[in-house]
């Protein structure tokens, strides 16, 4: 990529100074810069239409003879139907549970007078050395006791909980004006009552983009589940690849069938992604301050 | 803060509300992660079933582990190519992003997809497309270069294949904060510096990359933290660390020595290692953003 960045810079300077051809040359990058990105995306969609014997021709890359019929077998049965089904449920209770929790959270660091306030919310930001790889073993082990193995709560109740999420909102409502606060104060708002008629209206963006942050972040959950969920019926769609290539070493492998897997384990995120990128977009900007 | 910011003072309800909070991150995070450190100062025996201390021993396996020494070595390289590929490539994107007219919002969209894009699906789907005699991109790099590429038998090819989709995969998180970055730099200075007729590269170099300074240390820990941690999918999916080791990272040889040789002592102190990883990444990060809060 950087050979190009060079060679365009050197065209545009032996073309005439317009502003057209810059231009014409930016979006000529960009064509091509995205079209690079996507390229792998373009090339599973059209194996995943094709059989085995078409896919073991190299350089067949036309449309294949299966149609859509490679889903259909992928979600029936590989099983992934119920994969995606496991992860939408993870996915979804942690979003809900994350932004529930972090709201409280944020709430209460915010608006409340307490002892120890910054320390509280030190013990909460401290958490970010501590991602699943560096607690791993006791986890399990901790899981194990609880009789968790193998159930919801083991694959959700870690990620509950985030320092980001608190740490989001709590900006976001330091932002929020004093004189509106003061306002519900004096005509006597409870603290639900405030955060849900006047502190929610007023973050749905940011609780859009956590939200869509959390479910990309869950939906690409790979380490954990794989360790924690023995029981295959209950496994997610990410870890549900794996047992797609296991299942196929033996003979010819089902690349159709895998790609077809594949490109269904990244439509959910990827819809998320679209449909609320704004906020996302919003919500990342202010993260990394 | 002025008193009427804070109008609540009931105790009690400060504590109910950060109950939950606290309840998961003690029993999640905190009690695990202080776990950790015990763990590392034991050994298991008999699967699992009897623990004793053993003090530093499992950190001077460790530190005298040649195996341990070369998934260092090679995360530390790993990380490196994956940071400094993944900054070039989506610097060179976002520029383009930054300098476009019309149409931004659907190149914007079409460039930072890839942030959706789970790990495991990468794996998959470039395991496919370079396979090394079924691959179609394998065919056409083949016969545009003329090498043959046999990264399921050759190490130092794994590892240029992991880390090329581990580039891929982070690039629509890079290209977001970048353009983000780019578009906060302002409009008269790039003006004035188009009048002066200093050209694309050099505006590039040597007045957008110094005032983006913040997002790119920024970026740099994150691209870090994720090639030591969440590249696991990839070498999971396509190499199993392999082929000679050349792509066993030090995330999957601490998930190998603790869920398949059931060393819960040894995994614990690479866990910790890790943790020093973290640590120092993240303290690198707060100094220098405090050293650049001056650009902000």
């Amino acid at each position: 990529m950087a050979t190009s960045s060079t060679s365009e810079s050197t065209l545009a300077r032996l073309l005439p100074e317009d502003v057209d051809t810059e231009q014409a040359l930016v979006h000529g990058g960009l064509i091509v810069s995205i079209f690079l990105m996507g390229l792998p995306l373009l090339l599973a969609l059209i194996m995943s239409t094709q059989t085995t014997t078409e896919v073991y021709e190299v350089t067949n890359v036309g449309i294949g003879s299966q149609g859509l019929s490679n889903y259909g077998t992928v979600l029936g049965e590989y099983n992934f139907g119920q994969y995606m089904i496991n992860s939408v449920v993870m996915s979804i209770i942690i979003v809900v549970g994350k932004v529930t929790l972090s709201l409280f959270a944020a709430l209460a660091l915010v608006y409340y007078r307490f002892p120890y306030e910054r320390a509280v919310f030190m013990f909460i930001l401290l958490t970010l050395l501590l991602p699943v790889p560096v607690r791993i073993v006791p986890l399990f082990d901790l899981m194990a006791r609880l009789g968790w193995g193998n159930t919801l709560m083991a694959i959700t109740g870690p990620y509950i909980a985030s320092a980001t999420a608190v740490f989001l909102f709590r900006q976001h409502f330091m932002a929020i004006p004093a004189s509106l606060v003061e306002n519900a104060h004096l005509d006597g708002v409870g603290p639900l009552t405030f955060l849900w008629k006047v502190l929610i209206p007023m973050s749905k963006g940011m609780i859009a983009g956590v939200s869509v942050i959390t479910f990309i972040y869950a939906w690409n959950q790979y380490l954990w589940p794989l360790i924690i969920m023995s029981d295959q019926n209950k496994q997610v769609v990410q870890v549900g690849l794996r047992f797609l290539q296991a299942a196929s070493q033996s003979g010819l492998t089902r690349w159709g069938i895998i790609m077809a897997g594949a490109v269904i384990a990244l439509l959910p995120p990827l819809a998320v992604l679209i449909v609320l990128h704004k906020p996302l977009l919003e919500t990342l900007a202010i993260q990394q301050k | 803060m002025p008193e009427f910011t804070k109008p609540y003072e009931s105790r009690w309800q400060a504590f109910l509300l950060l109950l939950p909070t606290f309840a998961v991150l003690i029993a999640f995070l905190y009690y695990p992660g202080i776990e950790t450190f015990r763990l590392s100062l034991q050994q298991t025996i008999l699967l699992g079933t009897r623990k004793t201390f053993v003090g530093i021993e499992n950190y001077i396996t460790l530190a005298t582990s040649s195996t341990y020494h070369w998934s260092f070595a090679i995360s530390v390289a790993f990380a490196a190519v994956v940071v400094i590929g993944t900054l070039a490539a989506s610097l060179f994107v976002a520029y383009l992003l930054f300098q476009v007219d019309v149409g931004s919002s659907t190149y914007l969209i079409a460039a930072i997809w890839p942030y959706a894009l789970p790990t495991a699906v990468a794996a998959s789907v470039l395991l496919f497309l370079l396979h090394p005699s079924l691959g179609i991109l394998t065919f056409v790099l083949e016969s545009l270069t003329g090498t043959s590429l046999e990264w399921f038998t050759n190490g130092p090819q794994a590892f240029a294949i992991v880390a090329l989709v581990a580039i891929w995969k982070q690039l629509g998180y890079n290209i977001i904060f970048m353009v983000a970055a780019l578009n906060n730099i302002p409009e008269t200075l790039t003006e004035s510096a188009k009048l002066d007729g200093v050209g694309h590269l050099k505006m590039l170099y040597r007045v957008y990359v110094p005032l983006m300074s913040p997002t790119l240390v920024f970026l740099v820990v994150m691209n870090t933290i994720y090639a030591f941690f969440q590249t696991f999918p990839l070498v999971d999916l396509m190499t199993s660390g392999g082929p000679n080791e050349a792509t066993n990272l030090l995330i999957f040889k601490l998930y190998r020595d603790a869920f398949e040789f059931s060393n819960l002592g040894l995994a614990s102190a690479e866990s910790v290692v890790l943790f020093a990883v973290v640590a120092i990444l993240m303290y690198v990060q707060l100094r220098l953003s405090e050293s650049y809060t001056t650009y902000a």
